[in-house]
């Protein structure tokens, strides 16, 4: 597989700089947007596999922007953003993002999160049904969950969280993407139903509960379950 | 200054009842004819005169003489029922009558004048007064403002000064970096690149104190509870910590009985990053950090969260001073010294409080009371339980 092509959707020339020297030094092919309209162009006519978007642009909202793709393009859509109140985040993901990312971020994260965007991207083709994170392993199709090889029994509800959270391993899920698989449309106003759903799954598969590992919260938006091998 | 106070009587109320007493002098004195001598009878319309002026002024007073004067001559004084005066003692007696008159109403009329200008002098005081009060609430508003001002320019200086440091060393090492002619070996290009990176991270975070800060103080900090375990705000702060407190032993105390707290678990988790994140400042890498919760018993209720570690703690007394804005333990460097003050802040939004105490046994406490807000939700508890 040739380099992977990413679509940078950014204004502000030192961000771009930046990013440019980042990923073409770490294999990826970079295509530049500077406005809304160039990146819609590009997103069509030079289909990348990913695109790194900015959201405050001179000609809309990056937002927007995600919710219209959405309706005709899988494509990754990491969002890189100095707005870092939990409401932008989720408001973000649940237009369709993949993930987000708060200015100023680390070159490793940034890469974490791409790498993870790409492979996930690739791998929808063909789901195998095991899932493995760290001492974790889920077999969705035999509905078997261990943990360092031991068998963990979960109650239905506890393993669909977990299956849902397997299926985005290394992003995050927002809670009411969570209350909505799980609980039904009905209950999306109920998130202390799944706060303590997390609190039982994790005192399952955790070493340490208070200090998850793999089940991890992030505040006001949602969970994420962490992929050690991912830093 | 005018006189404030409304004249006794309307001027032509005065002269009538000048006219009118001495029409009741007359008919008394008429009456008592019999018995009285005739200088009995110029005192009565004396005494007429007299009250005429004391009470209703010069104008009333020169009437009330003039017809008493009249009144006296035309029925008393022989030839009665005249105006005609056979004997000239009497035209003294007239003249008499007339000057007491006179010289009452100008007393009168000095007595009057001094009192309505004490009047006056008694409203300019109060005027003065209040004025007086008026200067002292601008005092009081422009000491406020000297205040905010002072905190204005602390708030300027500590950002200036704690803004410019790191950014001084991002620039000193990124123009070495760059800086051809410096031979630089592997360990300080490293040393380099690592203070880049870290005073960054620092300046990242006064950053991000400004804004909680800037929020909690405009009152625009939004508390959006929610029924959360402890335990996961606990988790999410250590996870947000993680590099921090990598090297950083941190015993946690949270028994499985806690009940669900209502709370912002955003802003209650910063508290706990706040708490954390000082204690590894301000502690030694060797000594542990201690968290624990407890459910409080009736009648308080709600949880208690206690951060420790066994750094050297702060002077007794100055408790009270680390919550304040810019305050810094002596000889700390780094840190702008909000991060205790937005904790508070935060820990009241909630209705709790964040306090300080020195710990048994060297170190410092930071004890987070959040208050009970009523029973927990009930979360249905699932039929089967066993594997799915």
């Amino acid at each position: 597989m040739s380099d992977p092509l990413v679509l940078l959707v950014e204004d502000e020339p030192q961000m771009r700089r930046f990013l440019r020297a980042t990923l073409g030094a770490h294999g990826f092919r970079l295509v530049e947007a500077g406005t809304l309209a160039e990146a819609l162009a590009a997103l069509t006519a030079q289909a990348p596999e990913l695109v790194l978007l900015d959201l405050g642009l001179p000609d809309g909202d990056g937002i927007d922007f995600t919710r219209g793709v959405r309706g005709w393009s899988h494509v990754p859509i990491i969002v890189l953003s100095a707005r870092g109140r939990e409401a932008d985040k989720v408001e973000a993901l649940d237009a369709g993002a993949d993930d987000y990312l708060t200015k100023p971020f680390g070159v490793n994260e940034l890469l974490a999160r791409v790498r993870v965007a790409l492979r996930h991207a690739r791998s929808t083709e063909t789901p195998g049904p095991v899932r493995a994170v760290g001492p974790l392993r889920i077999d969705l199709a035999k509905r078997v969950v261990t943990v360092d090889e031991r068998e963990v029994h979960l109650t239905p509800i506890e393993y669909r969280l977990l299956a849902v959270l397997a299926q985005h391993v290394g992003r995050v899920v927002t809670q009411q993407h969570l209350l909505r698989e799980v609980w039904g449309a009905g209950h999306t106003h109920q998130p202390h139903y799944l706060r303590v759903y997390m609190a039982a799954l994790r005192r399952k598969i955790e070493r340490d509960p208070a200090r998850p590992a793999i089940l991890q919260t992030e505040q006001g938006v949602g969970y994420r379950m962490r992929d050690p091998g991912d830093g | 200054m005018t006189d404030p106070t409304p004249p006794r009587t309307a001027p032509t109320g005065g002269y009538l009842q000048a006219a009118s007493l001495v029409a009741l002098a007359a008919g008394l004195s008429s009456l008592a004819h019999p018995w009285l001598a005739l200088p009995d009878i110029a005192m009565v319309f004396v005494l007429v005169i007299v009250a005429a002026a004391a009470r209703y002024g010069r104008g009333p007073s020169v009437l009330a003489s003039a017809l008493a004067v009249a009144t006296y001559d035309f029925f008393f004084v022989s030839p009665q029922h005249t105006f005609a005066v056979e004997d000239l003692r009497n035209v003294v007696t007239f003249a008499t009558m007339f000057v007491i008159g006179q010289l009452i109403a100008a007393l009168t009329l000095r007595l009057r004048n001094s009192e309505s200008e004490a009047r006056a002098r008694e409203s300019a005081t109060a005027a003065l007064l209040a004025e007086r009060a008026a200067l002292a609430e601008e005092a009081r508003a422009a000491s406020f403002k000297a205040r905010t001002e002072e905190m204005r320019s602390t708030l300027l200086s500590a950002v200036s000064h704690d803004l410019r440091t790191p950014l001084a060393a991002i620039t000193g090492a990124a123009t070495t970096l760059r800086d051809s002619s410096v031979e630089l070996d592997r360990a300080r290009r490293d040393d380099m690149v690592a203070t880049v990176c870290e005073e960054a991270e620092r300046m990242e975070r006064l950053i991000g104190n400004l804004l909680d800060m800037t929020r909690i103080e405009s009152g625009a900090l939004a508390v959006r509870r929610e029924w959360v375990p402890l335990e996961e705000i606990v988790g999410s702060a250590l996870t947000r910590l993680e590099s921090r407190l990598a090297r950083r032993e941190v015993k946690l105390t949270l028994p499985d009985e806690l009940p669900l707290v209502e709370v912002d678990p955003v802003l209650i988790e910063q508290v706990f990053v706040n708490l954390l994140e000082n204690a590894v400042k301000y502690t030694p890498e060797s000594t542990p950090v201690d968290l624990v919760a407890r459910a409080l018993p009736p009648p308080d209720g709600g949880v208690e969260v206690v951060v420790a570690d066994r750094g050297p703690g702060f002077v007794e007394g100055t408790e009270a001073r680390l919550f304040e804005r810019f305050y810094r333990a002596p000889g700390v460097v780094g840190g702008v010294g909000l991060g205790l003050s937005i904790s508070r802040g935060i820990a009241e939004a909630h209705g709790g409080s964040l306090s300080a105490r020195r710990r048994a046994g060297g170190g410092a406490e930071f004890v987070l009371r959040l208050p009970p807000t009523g029973p927990a939700p009930e979360v249905p508890v699932e039929a089967g339980e066993g594997a799915a």
